[in-house]
């Protein structure tokens, strides 16, 4: 096992407080991503990628 | 007066089935036709299959819901596709086979003016041989009864290892071209998290195997995301996560054969290889359902329907990686030869993989299938809803709502260990699903800022909010309609 991730980033990423501020954060972000909207790809451009 | 058929009550058929139901008149008929009894939220699985999510509440009975809303439905499965009716029906219609027990066998011709296909995959586990769940030491999570069956197997593991047996778990994908990584990522976390919580992490060597070449893959090319201040790969990420909870990994592994506790697999190089296990969940292959279809003289045009899955507004040429456009997915999800027939969610054929196709030295395809995961399954169902929708209303047909992959963004928050305080989610949004490498050439295709990824706690509370959310949705409860896909 590596310890990959610091105590004190776990201490950030589990403490329910700083968590709580995140999950509202992360809703919010969520929703403008997703309900942000969709739609066609073919009329703006044509050519191939890479 | 219309009548709308939609095959199948996963996400994307039911998200269909209700936004139809609430914008269409009562005159419209919408008929939902689905094997299942049960809607059941799929993403929660994961959580049935570590024993802390009963079965039951991730599902509840359709029948009841859609007499109350006046959605028909039969409890049925589709067999035959006849788009241009028959000598005898000149409507187009389906015929269905019921599954229920009161009229189990028998046959029916359901005619439509609209059908929607939104059967999702088969779960094809026949691919591999020997890997059938709850045989051999293996088992799924991909449906709640599979979730439970993993559940007992785990569970009854887990007493074992706290007598003191040292225990192998095998995680990933049993095909060489299954897609659906994330739904292993997140079990293989659940199970890491859920033996640490019993106190016998330290019996158990745990191992992730995926035909992806590298982690974090995903079947989407793998993604450059932001991560707090920094920019990352999610290969980068994930192999984070790996180290720090001591999961090693096996990749570009395609599993062919299945034994009792082995699962023989081909690696890039060539090679043949066998790893051995105590308890095993690996994601089947998925394929279309092999249906077959018919003009009105009875001749078999299949091809017309069908590539696996169904035939939609993809651009199917065959060509090499480097020429695949973001413009080759789908826009509408409309079959192109019989224009009243839409395949959104998984049943659409896709036009190829996201991820790059890879050959091992012995000529065999060892890559992820392209994913459709539940966001873009509800996007597409409802602007195919909505394009019938309009086209009913004005009496033309009527495509203005789209909805590529490569134009659309889609939230995947695995959950990394259940828990009120001590759970931990990775929340991943990426946008576009599909790189889109004219639009952001120097970031892999995507944008960063909405391509990111985050883990903590928060990520369990949101996939938890996400359970609770979408179900209260599926009830179709008031102003259900306000929770977007
Ligand atoms: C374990 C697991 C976890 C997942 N977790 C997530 C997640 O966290 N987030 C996420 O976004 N996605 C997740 N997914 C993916 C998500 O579940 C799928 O994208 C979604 O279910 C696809 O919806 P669908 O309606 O196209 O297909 P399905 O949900 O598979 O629905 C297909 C429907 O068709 C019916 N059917 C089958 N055959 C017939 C027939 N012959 N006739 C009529 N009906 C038929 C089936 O009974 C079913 O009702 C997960 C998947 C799995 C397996």
């Amino acid at each position: 096992m590596i310890q990959r991730i610091s105590t004190y980033q776990r201490f950030k990423m589990m403490n329910p407080i700083i968590q709580f501020f995140r999950f509202i954060y992360l809703s919010l972000k969520v929703l403008t991503i997703v309900a942000g909207g969709h739609g066609g790809t073919r009329k703006v451009h044509q050519d191939s990628h890479k | 007066m219309s009548k709308i058929v939609v095959l199948g009550a996963g996400i994307s058929g039911h998200v269909a089935a209700s936004h139809l139901r609430r914008k269409l008149s009562k005159e419209h008929e919408v008929l939902v036709v689905s094997p299942n009894s049960n809607y059941q939220w799929i993403p929660s699985n994961i959580w049935v299959g570590v024993g802390r999510m009963p079965y039951k509440k991730i599902l509840f009975p359709l029948e009841p819901l859609y007499i109350r809303k006046g959605i028909g439905f039969k409890q049925a499965m589709v067999k035959t596709f006849h788009p241009e009716g028959d000598e005898k029906e000149a409507r187009p219609y389906v015929t269905i086979e019921y599954v229920d027990a009161n009229k189990k066998g028998q046959q029916e011709k359901v005619t439509y003016n609209y059908l929607i296909n939104a059967t999702g995959p088969k779960l094809n586990f026949e691919a591999t041989e020997g890997l059938v769940p709850g045989t051999n030491k293996t088992y799924s999570v991909c449906t709640y009864t599979h979730a439970d069956h993993a559940w007992q197997a785990l569970s009854a593991l887990i007493n074992d290892m706290k007598q003191g047996k040292k225990a192998k778990i095998l995680i990933g994908t049993g095909h060489a071209k299954a897609t659906c990584q994330g739904a292993a990522f997140e079990y293989i976390l659940n199970v890491e998290h859920e033996l640490r919580r019993n106190k016998v992490r330290d019996m158990a060597d745990i191992t992730w195997i995926s035909n992806e070449f590298e982690l974090g893959d995903f079947g989407m090319d793998g993604m450059l995301l932001s991560y707090g201040s920094l920019t990352m790969k999610s290969k980068e990420m994930v192999e984070m996560i790996f180290e720090d909870r001591d999961i090693k990994w096996i990749l570009g592994a395609g599993v062919h054969k299945i034994e009792d506790g082995m699962a023989h697999y081909e690696n890039l190089e060539g090679e043949t290889k066998t790893v051995t296990y105590d308890f095993a969940m690996l994601i089947p292959s998925f394929s279309g359902h092999g249906f077959k279809a018919f003009n009105k003289h009875h001749e078999d045009i299949t091809d017309k329907l069908f590539k696996g899955f169904m035939i939609v507004d993809a651009n199917y040429t065959p060509k090499p990686y480097e020429e695949w456009s973001v413009q080759d997915w789908p826009e509408t999800y409309q079959n192109p030869s019989y224009k009243n027939i839409f395949a959104p969610g998984i049943a659409f054929a896709p036009p190829h993989s996201i991820s790059k196709p890879r050959k091992s030295k012995n000529g065999t395809e060892i890559f992820p299938s392209p994913p459709r995961t539940g966001m873009p399954s509800g996007i597409t169902a409802k602007l195919v809803a909505d394009n019938i929708i309009d086209s009913i209303k004005t009496g033309r047909e009527s495509l203005a709502h789209k909805g590529s992959m490569g134009n659309m963004g889609a939230a995947c928050i695995a959950s990394a260990g259940f828990g009120l305080t001590q759970g931990s989610g990775i929340s991943i949004t990426t946008y576009p699903i599909v790189p889109d490498y004219n639009k952001y050439p120097k970031t892999q295709g995507r944008q960063l800022g909405k391509t990111f990824g985050e883990i903590g706690l928060a990520g369990h509370w949101l996939k938890l909010a996400l359970h609770y959310a979408f179900i209260y949705k599926a009830k179709m409860n008031p102003f259900w309609w306000l929770i977007p896909e």
